[in-house]
């Protein structure tokens, strides 16, 4: 599998190599759905530059990249479209690698489950075999490098490509089994954008699943483990977080970055749900919705690591999507990576009710934002709510796919334990709801 | 010897050529007064021998022909209608709303666009005593322009540094009146200026008579008295600086009126009210010739000697422009603290250990 692997990294470094070398890398690196005023390129050359002439970057309300960004970069700025691509690859790599391991452990599984007779006899059709299972892992990584989305995103040099790398190696890692380098990495990722704290949830479900150690409150072996996950990720991320301190020798990004997320004082239209929303909204209120939708992003994490326990890595997919959803700054390069995992999910293709409609809406939503952008503050002819309408229209798409892919799974576990045919008591054919 | 001693006269003083930059800051029929005190400088000015070229006058408001003026094309100084100032013969150069803060700086730097006319232009050199003389509603360290901005004394100092290192001006005599102006020169800072205010900071300065015929005040009380004591003043006259300091004090003013001479290096006392108000040209001819020496006395530094340019700037070196474009900062790179990369790479070798375990070591080896 090493050979298509390596075709595939070429064709994608061909691609982004060609897309640095035209005179779109200006015009794409612009685009606010790409660069976010958490992770542009521009913004961090600003630092750097700062950085240069002495002052803090900090000091203004331009920089929010956190200090080990700016050390990574410090070094290598000159050789940044080569770190952009390396990243990218880095990426595809790496879940390739965690999708390899995922689909052994999915088969092992399944085979578990047969042999005990959990499965239900007629339901032949719905097993997923090692033939079809075979080509997942590629397809993952071609998702991830040829999607529109991470192209754009590598050629702005944005940096959601490094934090998005980050969170594959913490995937990698948890899926290989190893607790320390999954909280070491997962620390890396909080630390860098706050979201992926939420991610620790369905890691530890799954390392649980691994070690055998049934998810019941009362089990002692599961509280210890508990314990031992958490400190070994509260004890790294306090650990890069006073590493940190060192480089500027003060504490400054700690508003700068974290402030900044949670606070969004900085309003500029992206792909999110933010902007618009706080723009008109009077300053009395402000306090309180940022709150609601912060918690917004932290709320459905309890709610799905108890209906998805048995599933911590779909749980991991959903909560990915959630995140690049519901986040203060979104932009397509979060889109591209929970993308990156829809192969996965390809068996559960025929029961995705609304999949065609949704598809269409993404390409089209994907397409009418840079025209209704250019009609709003070019043209003069269409205002801010044109733009927000595709915005929402965007994020509607996303969110009734996610969950499209959540019925889906949940009917197919369904039908697997309870068979194909589903009889109501009167003998009527019966249709699953998601309630 | 005596001959000598008149001749010595001439170099008594540093400058060559008088400037006089005189603005009106406030408009409005009730600002009438602001007008009056600046036309009325300016026609003591031109009787003392500065002619219009060498004046900039900027007035805010008409009020000659304003159409509440009872006595359209007069401006008056005096009650009962005794002195016109406006006259017929007098030169507005900055009328109505080019008065602004920024025209007023760029005056007086001389940074100006390159279609501007002359008569508009303040073309002082090294050798140039200039006259500038203020006066509108002002606070506490800001002086109202036009109603709707202001200028700042240290946005003032600053011009008048930027002035000093353009060389263009010898010494400058810097006059406010306005309420609390004597904020407006505390922030001065470039050699060889003295001011004067009508009024410290706290107390306002006031006006002096209406006029019932015109219904407004005509003028303020400390330019008129200075305008009085100017009237005394000839081209030949000897008063001195400090009889100009006495002027108007607080039982006719009300205010106090202040000064400042710490930045000007002569003595007041041998200062000429005509060094800076007139335009005195003394030609004497003699056929004789006169070995002079300069009286170091007389010259006698107030700040160090490498404060100050020794010698005289010849014009091609007032600004040395080819110094300034030549000279690159020098590129100070910032580099992460040893401590941060010996910990961040510690930690990532830890890191790696720790997963791959050392008997693998072996393996590497």
């Amino acid at each position: 599998m090493a050979a298509p692997l390596v075709l595939v990294v070429l064709a994608a470094v061909t691609v982004r190599a060609a897309l640095f070398r035209s005179s779109l890398a200006a015009f794409i690196a612009e685009r606010v759905e790409v660069a976010s005023p958490l992770n542009a390129w521009k913004r961090v050359v600003e630092g750097l530059a700062l950085l240069d002439l002495g002052v803090s970057p900090y000091s203004g309300a331009i920089f929010h990249e956190t200090p080990l960004i700016i050390y990574l970069f410090h070094f290598l700025i000159e050789y940044a479209e080569l770190v952009f691509m390396v990243t990218d690859v880095l990426t595809a790599v790496a879940l390739y690698l965690a999708i390899q391991d995922f689909n052994k452990v999915v088969f092992k599984k399944q085979k578990l489950l047969i042999e005990l007779d959990k499965y239900a006899p007629d339901v032949a059709e719905l097993v997923q075999t090692p033939m079809e299972m075979h080509y997942i892992p590629l397809k993952v990584a071609l998702f991830y490098l040829l999607n529109p989305f991470s192209v754009m995103s590598c050629v702005a040099k944005s940096t959601c490509a490094i934090n998005n790398s980050v969170i594959a190696f913490f995937i990698l890692a948890t899926i290989k089994g190893s607790a320390f380098l999954s909280a070491v990495f997962l620390a890396l990722a909080t630390y860098q954008s706050l979201y992926p704290l939420t991610l620790f949830a369905p890691a530890l479900l799954y390392l649980l699943q691994r070690q055998f150690i049934p998810i019941k409150l009362k089990s002692k072996s599961f509280w210890l483990y508990t314990m031992q996950y958490a400190s070994l990720y509260l004890c790294s991320l306090v650990v890069i977080i006073c590493l940190s301190f060192f480089l500027l020798n003060s504490w400054d990004f700690i508003p700068s970055v974290y402030g900044f997320i949670l606070s969004v004082p900085d309003l500029t239209p992206n792909i999110g749900l933010f902007w618009y929303f706080f723009a008109e909204m009077f300053e009395h209120f402000s306090l309180f919705f940022v709150c609601v939708f912060q918690i917004n992003v932290f709320f459905y994490t309890i709610p799905l690591a108890i209906k998805l326990k048995e599933h911590p890595v779909f749980f991991m997919f959903v909560q990915i999507a959630i995140i690049s959803i519901f986040k203060s700054y979104p932009t397509v390069g979060d889109v591209a990576l929970y993308m990156a995992f829809l192969p996965v999910w390809s068996h559960l293709y025929r029961f995705l009710r609304n999949i065609f409609i949704l598809s269409c809406v993404l390409i089209f939503c994907s397409f009418l934002f840079p025209v209704l952008w250019h009609l709003w503050i070019y043209a003069g002819s269409a205002n801010s709510n044109f733009y927000y309408a595709i915005t929402l229209t965007f994020n509607i798409g996303q969110i009734l796919l996610i969950s499209d892919y959540f019925y889906a799974f949940l009917r197919r576990e369904y039908y697997l334990t309870h068979g194909l045919h589903l009889t109501r008591q009167d003998g009527t054919e019966a249709m699953l709801v998601l309630k | 010897m005596e001959l000598q001693d008149q001749a010595e006269q001439f170099f008594r003083s540093g400058h060559t050529n008088n400037w006089a930059v005189l603005v009106c800051t406030s408009r409005f029929w009730f600002n009438y007064r602001h007008v009056a005190n600046t036309l009325s400088v300016y026609r003591s000015v031109k009787r003392l021998g500065i002619p219009d070229s060498h004046i900039v006058l900027m007035l805010a408001d008409d009020m000659a022909c304003n159409p509440r003026n009872p006595k359209p094309a007069t401006v008056f100084s005096h009650k009962n209608m005794e002195l016109n100032v406006y006259g017929d013969d007098v030169e507005v150069d900055y009328r109505s709303y080019e008065v602004t803060v920024e025209n007023f700086l760029r005056v007086l730097t001389g940074r100006i666009p390159p279609s501007t006319p002359r008569s508009k232009r303040l073309l002082s050199d090294d050798r140039s005593n200039i006259l500038i003389y203020m006066t509108g509603h002002g606070g506490n360290g800001f002086l109202k322009f036009q109603d709707s901005e202001e200028i700042t004394n240290v946005e003032l100092a600053d011009a008048f540094e930027q002035m000093w290192q353009k060389r263009r001006y010898n010494e400058l005599l810097f006059i406010i009146d306005t309420c609390q102006g004597a904020s407006m020169y505390e922030r001065f800072y470039s050699p060889n200026i003295m001011a004067l205010a009508s009024s410290q900071v706290g107390e306002d300065s006031l006006s002096h008579q209406p006029d019932l015929g015109i219904g407004v005040h005509l003028m303020d009380r400390y330019t008129f008295y200075v305008l009085e004591f100017l009237e005394e003043i000839h081209p030949a006259s000897q008063t001195n600086m400090n009889d100009l300091f006495q002027v108007c004090p607080k039982s006719l003013c009300v205010s106090t009126p202040g000064h400042r001479t710490d930045l000007f290096q002569r003595d007041p006392q041998n200062v000429l009210i005509t060094d800076f108000f007139g335009s005195v040209r003394k030609v004497e001819i003699t056929t004789e010739t006169i070995a002079l020496d300069r009286d170091p006395a007389a010259f006698e530094s107030k700040f160090p000697e490498d404060e100050l340019a020794t010698e005289p700037l010849k014009y091609a070196e007032q600004l040395p422009v080819a110094q300034i474009i030549h000279q690159k900062p020098k590129q100070k790179d910032w580099h992460p603290p040893g401590g941060f990369i010996l910990g961040l790479w510690a930690l990532i070798i830890m890191v790696f250990f720790k997963t791959y375990g050392i008997k693998h070591m072996k393996h590497v080896f």
